[in-house]
């Protein structure tokens, strides 16, 4: 059936809309960092007269982000690698062996999920400087694990119900140990969840910002978003930088997410529906 | 079991443990170096009594509620829009994705640019089309500060509304909408009558889930305003930052999100009986 044209014109119309609200901010901040301070500052122009890649250079000599990066990404491999394993095993556990109190673990991580951060980073803090790690990239590791690992063994609890435990026992009568048959059986089976598990780590690792805030203090252990937004307050005509660290914050995201997408959005509805 | 061990390890003494502690915080004078004594109540007199509480309760409110309702209507509009027959529809769902991969952090970096009102791109386009005279202080006037910050915040999160709608309205059976067309029902009456009524399971997960994150949302604010001009944007997750981290007051900034969590309950609480109420009309 044809849609009336009424309904087609306010579709496009709407769609366009929508195109140009979230084409806009985007199109600022590329341009922006492209721009010379004389374009941003004295003679505003909308398009860059003479785009310049000087804003990235400087950037990342004067500012030194490149240290920045390393430190999200070592904070964000990291915590991806732990909580794939530890979730991964925790998940097989909970799914696969019967025992008492393996509901309780279900509660506490639903609990988890509901708790706000806000609420935990003063206390986590208080443990974070009793440790003796205050300001490093460790206490960030371990704390991005309290809310990864009970996001990701919810969800890959939803992958490994949905394979038939027959395969495993199977395995096992070959001669197969139990923990093989993990990771010989179910963990190639679950391959999409596993790989959404690891998108979702990273990417929350590296974007995340309230503990990062609270945690790190100096500039050799700040992550990219503290870095940036420290920035902020530094100078008056710091946006060209600014965009230009906010472009290479995001790209490398934007191409694992949509490299993923497929398995993310699977993922998500394993851990939904079938969770 | 051993495979569990590190989970658990992990429940208990980073999520459990620092939940009690954060209550026995409230009820200490613990400072950064030094043991806290406990109390009592006098953190729970002393945050309620502070004006800067109240308005965090009304800020927090405020701010959640109207960045819930724009979301859901915007993700919504996108999602009807998306789901009609339209040419590139997949680059459109991929592109209207975009600012919900972007990182937080970057969104509101980028937001707080287009506000700036000496250079923001804002400022110049109106000025330009002739609907202001002078440049406008988004974020440092009083009137504005709050509705600017809800803006950005909902331009970065419609897009998770838009992709759970438009995944749940993939799923209604398009005979419906045919013979409801034999019948002669309008757009609107279909919608109401079709396309809602299918969504009701939907809706209410992401509504659920978005409340609780909205409500503790710190990035927009202390990204873009620090909770300024003069608390008109002092939500309490920034409140607890200041009374916690800038001015090292342990206790009271425990206090603080102590006392919101029945505010949080609450609203769960009011969306699972709003959501209740409209499947049974």
């Amino acid at each position: 059936m044809r849609e009336p044209l009424s309904i087609r014109a306010t579709t496009y119309t709407l769609l366009a809309l929508f195109v140009l609200m979230v084409a806009i901010p985007l199109f600022w901040m590329v341009t922006t960092a492209l721009k010379s301070n004389k374009d941003l500052y004295e003679d505003f122009s909308y398009l860059p007269r003479r785009p310049t890649f000087e804003h990235f250079v400087r950037v990342i000599q004067r500012e030194d982000l490149l240290t920045n990066i390393r430190n999200s990404f070592v904070v964000a491999s990291t915590t991806t690698v732990v909580t794939v394993f530890v979730s991964a095993f925790a998940a097989f556990s909970i799914v696969r062996y019967r025992y008492r109190g393996r509901e309780w673990v279900g509660r506490l991580i639903l609990f988890k999920y509901l708790l706000p951060t806000a609420m935990l980073f003063v206390p986590l803090y208080a443990i974070v400087v009793a440790l003796g790690l205050g300001n490093t990239l460790t206490s960030l590791i371990l704390t991005y694990l309290s809310f990864m690992v009970p996001f990701c063994t919810w969800m890959l609890m939803g992958y490994f119900r949905s394979i038939p435990p027959e395969l495993e026992e199977h395995a096992m009568v070959d001669g197969c140990t139990k923990i093989g048959a993990l990771f010989r059986i179910l963990l190639p089976l679950s391959a999409p969840g596993i790989v959404a598990s690891a998108i979702f780590s990273f990417t929350l690792s590296w974007n995340e910002f309230l503990l990062a805030l609270v945690f790190t203090s100096d500039h050799t252990t700040m992550t990219v978003p503290i870095k940036l937004s420290m920035m902020v307050v530094g100078d008056q005509y710091i946006w060209g930088q600014l965009m230009a660290g906010a472009v290479l914050a995001s790209v490398p995201i934007t191409i694992l997410y949509f490299l993923g997408q497929r398995f993310v959005v699977q993922g998500l509805a394993a851990g939904a529906v079938k969770g | 079991m051993g495979l569990l061990a590190p989970t658990v390890l992990i429940l208990l003494g980073l999520v459990l443990y620092p939940f009690f502690y954060a209550i026995w915080l409230a009820f200490s004078d613990k400072a950064v170096g030094s043991a806290g004594r406990y109390v009592g109540f006098r953190n729970f007199a002393y945050v309620i009594a502070w004006p800067q509480f109240s308005a965090a309760v009304f800020n927090t409110v405020i701010f959640t509620f109207s960045a819930v309702a724009l979301k859901f209507v915007l993700g919504m509009s996108v999602a009807l829009v998306l789901n009609q027959r339209i040419r590139g529809r997949n680059f459109f769902r991929a592109f209207l994705l975009l600012p919900w991969v972007m990182p937080a952090f970057v969104v509101y970096l980028v937001w707080r640019w287009l506000y700036d009102p000496l250079s923001g791109l804002i400022n110049y386009a109106l000025i330009d089309l002739g609907l202001v005279a002078s440049p406008i202080a988004f974020l440092s006037d009083r009137s504005t500060a709050m509705p600017s910050v809800v803006v950005a915040h909902v331009w970065r999160n419609f897009p998770f509304y838009a992709i759970s709608f438009l995944a749940g309205m993939q799923t209604i059976s398009q005979e419906l909408y045919d013979s409801a067309q034999v019948d002669g029902a309008s757009r609107a009456q279909q919608f109401r009558y079709i396309t809602l009524p299918g969504l009701y399971q939907i809706i209410g997960v992401v509504l659920l889930l978005t409340t609780i994150q909205t409500a503790n949302a710190f990035e927009p604010v202390y990204l873009l305003t620090g909770g300024g001009p003069s608390d008109a944007t002092m939500v309490y997750t920034m409140l607890v930052y200041v009374m916690g981290m800038v001015n090292l007051r342990l206790g009271e900034a425990a206090a603080v999100s102590t006392l919101f969590l029945p505010l949080l309950v609450g609203l769960v609480l009011a969306v699972t009986v709003l959501l209740h109420r409209k499947a049974n009309a």
